[in-house]
């Protein structure tokens, strides 16, 4: 209460002195500060657990398992310092990193810290995004740095809990005994090369550097200040005033940020994939089966992805710089990729407008359907303002080629809210960032296992997820990821859009370069690589 | 007086207790917070969880209830979208950035639009009165987030006078201020005039005139005085607007007070924080309502009685 | 008829019979931007106002080094910004008439009733008048879209919101004073029942009030759609409002400015002139009036 008063009585005597500051330019900013402009998070909050996976406490805070910059694999840049498991991926053994410390004094990262953090984030109020490939462990503390994970079933693809999505964070133990959840309220204590120094709420979050940090690199900056900002055209006004070094620009706004001589610095693996997904495509016995759905017709699906032209819909959303998807959830870098589907994506889902009428012919559209119109779902959501954009533009590609077409606005919680009631009978956007680990994505969204939010569910698809459970061979579970994508890219299970970048547009006058691989949540991480101009 | 002043009370009351009413039935309309809280692969248990946990397994009725009794006691409970916040505490939080922007915002508009509504009266038809015509019509016909945009183009970008957003001084205020009291010009200029006008006309004013006092001290003197609770009583109802006219600005200056926290408790579905919001600013307005009642009561005898 | 004025006659007499005449100008001008694209868009307009022509995106307006394919350039999915505009005028004028039109009939009803019964009457319509004063707007309508998704009902429910109250307290106003006049008293001798009083004898009276205090509205009615288009809540895509193209535009205020200029120019001619003819028809129905 004295707190706010004075908070209060500090805003007055604000106002007052700014009448007289008037005029005075404010001080000249630190060489090494910078301030970095980005979509607020959906939560803002130092409790990790309870936001549904935005780490945006990424300078300050660490995972288990970090990423290569360039490649982005995993690498022991995070907490551990080296993992093993056994033969079926049951028992997951961490060292940590004898050296590692956290900041404010908290002393050395031990096992107990983990053994705190993992309670805190798989407790009943997490309500953290994939939390199914952390919860269920048994933690078997070895010694001071080293901690085993027993878990019920085999998780090959255990170690993306902790790097990549990233949904586990090593919080001080010691600050939680001695200040509470407060503590971490007020200054969570992490181990990254920046440590928490103030959160304004609406505003931002402000980092200091950590000088010899525990891994022997220190950033090169020396503050960065995280600014939330909403309306795109304030980011660019930010950046064009050079208030904001970095920003993350939608990608309509880049060419003008260029063409005002800033440039673009791109993620250096794809950060994301973006889709339109075909709702509730499920055999005739399954709760949230709906007769009417015009695309339950293959020759619909079909018919929709032959009537986009990919290639102006890579120029008008990504500014031409992004990659055709061949298949939602499959990527180059995971199991089960079949480089062969790229081949046959041109002849399968190739522009082909004549084609797309031909199938709506043969299918008798609009006829043969109780409800021929195609509601197309124009939604926002933090980090893809393409949506609505895509959303329009598919009404436009699907009305040329006599497709009826509804487009509905709504918001990404309404939308969510009407999926997870298994009534959403729309197309729908829908995005894979950071990009899931083959069978974590296969299983959420294209089996029963994701119940209620799945979008589709085939019993060749169920049929090849539950043999790879089961399966822990190398080999064999690549055949089986490959057998689930080449039935899914058969059976138009979506619309695949695009592999993109996480992309920032930054002033070239400091800021020289940024290696960070897109492979996190949030899209940027490294913060300690940001390089700036001598 | 004091029968009176009972009696408003009451009708007071009664106002606050329907609009508790309405604010849960909207802010439950809005869907539920599991929607925008939980990650779109959330498992059927972390759904159970939250919503027994937020309490949103109760009936209607129980959860109206416990929202009405601790509401009474000054506790809106948690914020679901800021985790560890109390809703009202957020509240009084983002206040001083709203109150010091629409603060700014009246002053500038107080500064502007009334010596341009006296001005424009006293010299009706010329240049200066169809400079006062043209602003507010201007402002009636651009809208705050389209001029705001505009403003921090001009004058952040291409002049660099002033920051572009966010908090900071007076500096960071200015364009923000401009933005919400565009509107409030073309209002009170347009107010001004034409009392001014009405009053100019009056045998009180030409009496005033025919005995010879300067030009200057009839029209502030004498006309303006008498011309002034025009815009003064729409000065009440500015007051008032101030959260509304805030909201779109804020949004666009990226100056996190009441009326972001608003849209974004909305879009969060933060049931704690909207309804601490628009009651907040309910309960003051009515509050303000009744003082402004009282006083015309003890100044105006008949209107107690009427 | 102003020629017939003698040429010297003073200037307030000429002013005076400036007024009276009916303003042209204003009244072309709404005409050609707002009632003729709004009934006839799809005779004047040269495209489909939904058509994408991909290829021709972000197009400069043909005096600004573009074609005369598109007169005022296109937008971001190619679309014909003229198109776009006539079409929007078919929403820009149904908002504020259809929103206008309810709002002030359940206002001026409220208002009549609780000026005419007084008592508790009164009291219970001017609270909930309060009501409506008290909670923002614009939070309703987020709340409403958020609920429903955004609709032109929602629109139409918010617009009807924030005006009847205020019709309400004007008309009540009036009429608290009216009902104490002569011809009241006197049609009370002879008889009347209280409908008939109200509609025959009071109404007449408050009907040029609400007649100026809705034409003055249509410029913020609007406004209020843009600013809902802004948030996200305004009459869904793909309609064309004014509202929408200027909140989409806004982006390129910098790089293709004409995307929300021109809604922006049609949205200020169109207040303008309905301004002129508010203040025209005030002028002639009930100078006294000024002040609203």
């Amino acid at each position: 209460m004295t707190e706010r008063t004075g908070r209060l009585r500090k805003a007055a005597a604000l106002v007052l002195g700014a009448t007289l500051a008037l005029g005075i330019t404010a001080p000249a900013a630190l060489a090494e500060r910078l301030v970095i402009v980005m979509d607020p998070p959906s939560a803002e909050t130092n409790r990790f657990w309870e936001t549904s996976g935005d780490l945006a406490l990424g300078p300050a805070m660490q995972t288990l398992v970090g990423n290569d910059p360039r490649t982005g694999e995993f690498d022991n840049s995070g907490l551990a310092e080296s993992w093993e498991h056994n033969e079926d991926f049951t028992r997951w053994t961490f060292r940590l990193h004898p050296e590692a410390r956290f900041h404010q004094d908290w002393g050395p990262v031990t096992t107990a810290d983990v053994v705190h953090s993992y309670d805190l984030h798989t407790g009943e109020d997490s309500i953290l995004t994939g939390i199914n490939l952390l919860r269920g462990a048994e933690l078997e503390v070895q010694d001071e740095h080293t901690i085993t994970f027993v878990l019920p079933e085999p998780r090959p693809n255990f170690l993306f809990a902790h790097g990549g999505r990233g949904i586990m964070v090593i919080y001080s133990k010691a600050q939680y005994e001695a200040e509470g959840i407060e503590g971490y309220d007020r200054r969570p204590a992490g181990t990254g090369h920046f440590e928490f120094a103030s959160r304004s709420i609406g505003e931002g979050v402000v980092f200091s550097a950590v000088s010899d940090h525990w891994s022997g690199t220190d950033a090169t900056v020396s503050e960065l200040a995280i600014r939330y900002v909403s309306e795109p055209s304030t980011k660019l006004a930010m950046l064009r005033a050079r208030e904001a070094q970095i920003v993350a620009l939608p990608r309509e706004l880049q060419p003008e940020a260029v063409d005002a001589g800033f440039a673009i610095v791109s993620s250096t693996n794809p950060a994301m994939q973006t889709a339109f997904m075909f709702n509730n495509l499920y055999p005739p016995d399954v709760d949230g089966h709906n007769p009417d759905l015009p695309w339950l017709d293959v020759r619909i699906r079909e018919a929709i992805n032959r009537s986009i032209d990919r290639e102006v819909l890579m120029e008008v959303l990504y500014d031409g710089r992004a990659d055709t998807l061949v298949r939602f959830m499959m990527d180059p870098l995971n199991e089960g990729y079949a480089p062969e589907l790229a081949e046959r994506f041109e002849a399968a889902y190739g522009y082909d407008p004549d084609r797309a009428r031909a199938l709506l012919a043969e299918a008798g559209y609009p006829d043969a359907f109780a409800d021929p119109v195609i509601p197309i779902v124009s939604t926002t959501l933090g980090g893809n303002p393409e949506f609505p954009v895509m959303a329009e533009l598919l009404q436009v590609f699907m009305d040329e080629v006599g497709l009826q077409t509804e487009l509905r606005e709504m918001d990404w919680g309404t939308l969510g809210g009407m999926a997870r009631a298994r009534t959403a009978y729309v197309l729908r956007p829908m995005r894979n960032a950071p990009i899931r680990p083959t069978e974590v994505g296969l299983r959420v969204f294209f089996s029963s296992h994701g119940r209620p939010i799945n979008f589709y569910e085939h019993e060749t698809v169920e049929a090849l997820l539950a043999e790879m459970a089961t399966t822990i061979d190398a080999q064999a579970r690549d055949e089986l990821g490959r057998a689930a994508f080449t039935h899914l890219f058969e059976d138009y299970s979506d619309i695949p859009i695009a592999a993109v970048a996480y992309e920032i547009a930054v002033d070239p006058d400091r800021v020289a370069g940024w290696d960070f691989p897109g492979a996190t949540a949030i899209g940027l991480s490294h913060w300690h690589l940001i390089d700036l101009v001598e | 007086m004091i029968r009176f002043a009972l009696s408003r009370l009451a009708q007071v009351l009664f106002t606050i207790w329907a609009i508790t009413v309405l604010v849960f039935a909207l802010s439950h309309a809005t869907g539920s917070p599991l929607d925008t809280l939980l990650p779109d692969d959330a498992t059927p248990e972390q759904i159970a969880a939250l919503t027994s946990r937020l309490g949103l397994d109760q009936p209607y009725h129980i959860q109206y209830l416990r929202f009405l009794g601790s509401a009474l006691q000054g506790d809106f409970g948690d914020s679901l979208r800021w985790r560890g916040e109390p809703a009202l505490g957020l509240v009084l939080d983002r206040l001083p950035a709203t109150l010091s922007l629409g603060g700014l915002a009246v002053l500038i508009s107080l500064a502007v639009a009334l010596p341009l509504g006296v001005v424009a009266a006293t010299r009706k038809d010329s240049w200066i009165d169809l400079l006062a015509r043209a602003i507010a019509l201007l402002g009636q016909a651009i809208p705050a987030f389209w001029l705001g945009i505009v403003l921090i183009w001009v004058f952040a970008v291409w002049l660099q006078w002033l920051p572009t957003s966010g908090q900071g001084g007076l500096r960071h205020m200015i364009l923000p201020a401009i933005a919400i009291a565009w509107f409030q010009i073309a209002a009170l200029v347009r107010l001004t005039r034409s009392a001014m006008l009405d009053v100019l006309d009056t045998e009180y004013v030409k009496l005033a005139r025919i005995k010879g006092l300067a030009e200057s001290r009839v029209v502030w003197k004498h006309a303006f005085v008498n011309a002034a609770s025009v815009p003064l009583t729409y000065f009440g109802i500015l007051a008032g607007s101030v959260l509304t006219g805030s909201i779109v600005v804020e949004t666009v200056f990226s100056w996190p007070g009441t009326g972001w926290l608003a849209i974004e408790a909305i879009r969060g579905r933060d049931f704690p924080v909207i309804q601490a919001v628009v009651l907040f600013f309910a309960v003051i307005f009515l509050a303000a309502n009744y003082l402004v009642d009282l006083l015309y009561a003890w100044l105006d005898p008949r209107v107690r009685h009427g | 008829m102003a020629s017939i004025a003698p040429p010297l006659a003073p200037r307030k007499a000429r002013r005076a019979a400036r007024r009276r005449r009916p303003p042209i100008i204003p009244l072309a001008l709404l005409l050609v931007v707002l009632i003729v694209p709004a009934l006839a868009a799809d005779l004047i307009a040269p495209h489909d106002p939904y058509q994408s022509h991909l290829r021709n995106r972000l197009q400069p307006p043909a005096f600004w080094g573009g074609s005369w394919e598109f007169p005022l350039g296109t937008d971001r999915l190619g679309r014909c910004m003229l198109s776009r505009i006539l079409h929007g005028a078919w929403y820009a004028l149904s908002i504020s008439m259809v929103g206008i039109a309810i709002g002030a009939a359940l206002g001026s009803a409220m208002g009549l009733i609780a000026g005419y019964a007084r008592g508790l009457t009164d009291v219970v319509l001017m609270r909930l008048a309060d009501i409506s004063f008290a909670l923002p707007a614009v939070l309703l309508v987020l709340a409403l879209g958020v609920a429903w998704g955004p609709s032109l009902q929602a629109v139409l429910i918010v617009v009807a919101f924030v005006l009847w109250a205020q019709f309400a307290r004007q008309v009540r106003g009036e009429v608290l004073s009216l009902r104490e006049r002569d011809f009241v008293a006197r049609a009370r001798v002879a008889g009347a029942g209280h409908l008939r009083i109200l509609l025959r004898h009071i109404l007449p009276n408050v009907f040029n009030t609400i007649v100026v205090m809705a034409t003055l509205q249509i410029g913020v009615i609007i406004i209020l759609e843009a600013t809902l288009s802004f948030l996200g809540i305004g009459i869904p895509r793909p309609a064309p409002t004014w509202g929408l193209l200027i909140a989409d535009g806004r982006q390129f205020i910098t790089s293709a400015w004409w995307i929300s200029f021109f809604p922006g120019l049609a949205i200020l001619l169109v207040v303008l002139s309905i301004n002129l003819l508010g203040d025209w028809l005030r002028d002639r129905l009930d100078p006294r009036l000024r002040q609203i």
